[in-house]
């Protein structure tokens, strides 16, 4: 392996850098299809083209509304106020923001000089609300297929979580093993369910992450106690979008809780989680409260060798979108502290959504050692080789960006 | 500093048209009777704020009550969405303390010249 010039990462192939040459990583991109699940054709069998009627002509204005009609409350549930989009995300009049891998290469990677940006979620974050396991595993198989040829293929920076159906284990964990090894994959997304992750029914779906070295990313829904598949939110129905944004992070503490006290991690000791824009400053009342309560509840769930703050810190990462923005920017540095996160946290841009974290911002300030770990090493940590060396010449088909033909 | 950017009927009542002013990137909007002019750079995360929409808003109302007002006088980030007013470069109802640097406009001889705050000669 030689050494390679940082800018080398662009344009054309490179051999492997070193992760201290990454300047930045970027765990939470959102790949978005140009029209809708029609994107998906190509990549579904003729018997689940012709159930999702993806075989038949669309009148114009039916490409215009999110499930091809006006349905209440489908089109106005929780939509913050500034749009759900960065507006100048688009590549053009019309274009869906994010859809054009070649634009978000450019407006993103090349303005911020992220090497590495982990494609995520997308159109597909609310899969586990939809009530037919089959036709979940059906639209999550030709996502990754999708994300593979489409995005994974357009610019050697980028990497991809593939997406598994939590309301069907089984096909989740046969889903893992069919694509873990396909070039550019680092994750796989579990979109949050109505049961709690630490629950046996998830089993399979760990040992074949665990099996295949692929960390488990949850990612927020957006569809949080909507459907009655979806996740439940703590305490009730929020009614305004603000109420679902600043609660939404307990149902993620929550997921993390269920994964600690049922054992997962010593169960499957090669397991990862990543908490994708989770939340970040609970992660303070969680390791207290728990490291306090195993004190005296420990005997419920003997399992547990030690605090549960550690198993956090060892089997536990969080991206840091939105970034909190204390009063006292320092604060931040001094919440790290006291949580001993400081190899927990991951910096992430959500792009294009309209939160978006500019990394000349959020990370500005930060003490040189923190900032460099949240930029770049806990996420080389975390994802391992497959983020950090360059894709196999033939994966890289260097930025086509568009539909196969 | 001042400097001319254009003929008055460059700037289209209703848009926002981005003009470089040495070097700078300043967007200049009509609202129809007046010109406005800020630096389109956004103090929070530096998003490029002149490419956000020219709005009103809520003001400030009872509870489950909507008030519109400040049609055409609500410059809107596109990132984060943080309000701006347009004639004075500050966060509307003291939400926050950081500004947008707004520059003087001024119409002469046909052509429209800003000057910023900032630097006098």
């Amino acid at each position: 392996m030689r050494d390679s010039p940082v800018a080398g990462l662009e344009g054309k192939r490179m051999s492997d850098p070193r992760p201290e040459d990454l300047r930045l990583v970027d765990s939470d991109v959102h790949p978005h299809f140009r029209n809708g699940l029609a994107d998906l054709a190509p990549y579904l069998e003729l018997s689940w083209r012709k159930r999702m009627r993806l075989d038949e002509e669309t009148q114009a204005w039916a490409s215009a509304v999110p499930a091809s009609q006006y349905v209440l409350p489908k089109n106005e549930m929780y939509i913050p106020t500034p749009g759900a989009m960065r507006r100048d995300a688009s590549a053009g009049p019309g274009e869906v923001p994010a859809s054009d891998p070649r634009f978000v290469a450019e407006h993103l990677l090349d303005r911020h000089d992220i090497d590495r940006a982990v494609l995520i979620g997308g159109n597909v974050l609310g899969l586990s609300s939809l009530p037919n396991p089959e036709l979940a595993a059906a639209i999550a198989s030709a996502y990754n297929d999708w994300l593979i040829d489409v995005w994974l293929r357009a610019d050697e920076r980028y990497r991809g979580a593939i997406l598994v159906p939590a309301q069907n284990p089984a096909a989740a964990a046969r889903e893992i093993r069919r694509v873990a090894d396909r070039p550019g994959v680092v994750g796989i997304m579990l979109p949050v369910a109505d049961v709690l992750l630490g629950e046996a029914c998830f089993h399979p779906v760990y040992e074949a992450a665990a099996e295949t070295g692929l960390p488990i990313l949850l990612h927020l829904t957006g569809t949080e106690n909507i459907m009655s598949r979806s996740a439940r939110f703590p305490g009730g129905t929020p009614t305004y979008y603000i109420e679902w944004h600043v609660g939404v992070p307990a149902v993620y503490q929550a997921n993390v809780a269920s994964l600690v006290v049922h054992g997962i991690f010593e169960r499957f000791p090669g397991l990862r989680v990543a908490v994708v824009e989770g939340g970040v400053a609970w992660l303070l009342e969680l390791m207290w409260r728990f490291d306090k309560d195993w004190q005296s509840l420990r005997d419920e769930v003997p399992w547990l060798k030690r605090p549960p703050s550690e198993y956090l810190r060892d089997f536990v990462k969080l991206t840091v979108q939105p970034m909190p923005e204390p009063a006292r920017p320092e604060h931040f540095a001094q919440f790290v502290e006291m949580t001993q996160s400081q190899d927990m946290l991951m910096f992430s841009s959500d792009y294009p959504h309209w939160d978006f974290d500019n990394p000349m911002a959020s990370l500005k300030g930060l003490p040189a050692d923190l900032k460099r770990k949240l930029a770049v090493d806990n996420a080389v940590a975390f994802y391992g080789e497959r983020l950090t060396r360059a894709l196999p010449a033939t994966a890289v088909a260097g930025g086509r960006g568009s539909r196969p033909a | 500093m001042r400097v001319a950017v254009g003929p008055v009927g460059d700037f289209a009542a209703g848009r926002m048209r981005i003009v470089d002013v040495g070097g700078r990137s300043v967007g200049v909007y009509n609202t129809g009777s007046e010109l406005f002019a800020v630096l389109n750079v956004c103090p929070h995360q530096l998003a490029p704020v002149c490419e956000g929409t020219v709005t009103g808003t809520m003001l400030p109302s009872d509870p489950q009550s909507l008030d519109y007002g400040l049609e055409n006088r609500v410059l809107r980030c596109p990132w984060h969405g943080w309000e701006f007013d347009l004639s004075t470069g500050e966060t509307l109802f003291r939400q926050e303390r950081r500004r947008l640097l707004t520059f003087r406009v001024s119409v002469e001889g046909g052509l429209v010249h800003l000057e910023d705050h900032l630097r006098k000669d």
